[in-house]
């Protein structure tokens, strides 16, 4: 009762991890922009994630945090892969019959290994527009058989879904001087493992980056302070248990996600608040409060 | 008065000395003096872009410094004494940062 009753809690959880490279971009998901031949670009994004909105009197709570490590190398001007490993710690609290229950878990979760190609761009002065698509893995580094006093942790708390899963996309990007925008559409194809299956997930995700200072533009690489509105649209597929659907996971939901960013030429810090706008989830599943994510990127 | 006169011819033929000493070494560079270039690339439009454009014109061989002008979208390369930047490694170079080059040109072809 208690693995089930989390895994209805967290059913739409899991999906929701933003891969974001580390050019100057969007940070809830991907760029089109370039990572020069043969050079490295490393970003690291600390995320604090909290759900409380609970249909059922159960009262769950889930807070997640963690520190998203992303590595990306340039193959070529226009290939480019990445390495994303994150580290989690996740707690969730319920109320059962017996008392309240926390059970919580920490350590790195599923890494992800993709690669994009830019398949067209369009360089002229002061502007480039460019669309890339990507295709990649994600890895079952992460723990999936872990254990409390109440026993083996439902698979959506688990850090590690155990299974190996396919995404890919494609992200255009259009950036000038003064903005830029970032439209992605992704699909990720969740597998089975330990009798459960995550739903697939679509999402369709676009950035708008503004730069709100210098706002006149001088001589050598001065930095940018670009004032940033994000929007997510994101689909979860209902879980499978033992190969039968759940109906208390999967949905689709809307984040509308304000923030900033300064860009130099060495590196970027950032910040940005995801906030659900409409979450439109299948049966109890538990709703998403706010999502912060802060960070840094540098070139190297 | 005729000794401040001779100090002041002291100190005038010392300046000049000196000056020279001074004038001299530039001159000898001058010889040898650095070839500038300027790049209009295409494509540029961020200062995060900026930093792979010069690490990618660094590596070519002779070059000394690199400086881009993200509003202007120009990068000005200078060369070590002696050397040239060839056209097609430039080139290669922008394209391999993921930006186009639209022009090459001399410092010196521009006066």
């Amino acid at each position: 009762m208690t693995s089930r009753l989390v895994a209805v809690c967290l059913a739409f959880a899991a999906g929701f991890e933003g891969v974001s490279t580390a050019t100057a971009a969007p940070q809830t998901f991907n760029t089109a922009l370039p990572v020069a031949e043969g050079e490295f670009v490393f970003r690291e994004q600390f995320v604090y994630r909290k759900a409380t909105d609970d249909p059922i009197p159960a009262d769950r709570e889930l807070q997640v945090l963690g520190g998203v490590s992303v590595l990306g190398y340039g193959v070529t001007g226009d290939v480019a892969v990445f390495g994303v490993l994150p580290y989690l710690d996740k707690e969730l609290d319920v109320t059962m019959p017996g008392g309240r229950v926390t059970r919580n878990t920490s350590g790195i979760a599923d890494a992800r290994l993709f690669g994009r190609y830019t398949i067209y761009k369009n360089n002229t002065p002061g502007r480039t527009f460019r669309i890339a698509p990507f295709l990649g893995i994600e890895i079952p580094t992460g723990d999936d058989d872990d254990r409390d006093g109440l026993g083996r942790l439902p698979a959506p708390l688990q850090l590690g879904s155990g299974s190996w899963d396919g995404f890919g996309g494609i992200v255009l990007t259009y950036q000038t001087l003064d903005f830029q925008v970032d439209v992605q559409t992704s699909y990720k194809l969740n597998t089975a493992a330990n009798k459960f299956e995550f739903g697939d997930e679509a999402r369709l995700d676009a950035s708008l980056q503004y730069r709100v200072w210098p706002q006149e533009l001088g001589a050598g690489t001065p930095g940018f302070l670009y004032a940033v509105l994000e929007g997510n649209l994101l689909y979860s597929d209902n879980h499978e248990v033992d190969g039968v659907n759940d109906p208390n996971s999967g949905g689709t939901s809307f984040f509308l996600s304000p923030g900033l960013q300064y860009v130099t030429k060495r590196w970027i810090i950032e910040g940005i608040l995801q906030l659900p706008v409409s979450q439109d989830l299948n049966g109890t599943a538990l709703e998403d409060d706010l999502t912060i994510r802060a960070g840094f990127r540098f070139n190297f | 008065m005729t000794s401040i006169t001779r100090s002041a011819s002291v100190f005038r033929a010392l300046g000049a000395s000196l000056l020279i000493a001074f004038l001299l070494p530039v001159s000898a560079t001058g010889a040898e003096s650095s070839a500038v270039y300027t790049l209009q690339v295409d494509g540029l439009a961020c200062p995060f872009c900026a930093y792979g454009i010069e690490k990618q014109l660094n590596r070519i061989d002779g070059v000394e410094f690199v400086e881009t002008d993200v509003k202007s979208g120009t990068v000005v390369v200078t060369m070590k004494p002696g050397a040239t930047l060839d056209k097609a490694d430039t080139n290669r170079a922008v394209e391999a940062a993921g930006f186009s080059m639209r022009e090459l040109r001399k410092k010196a072809d521009d006066a």
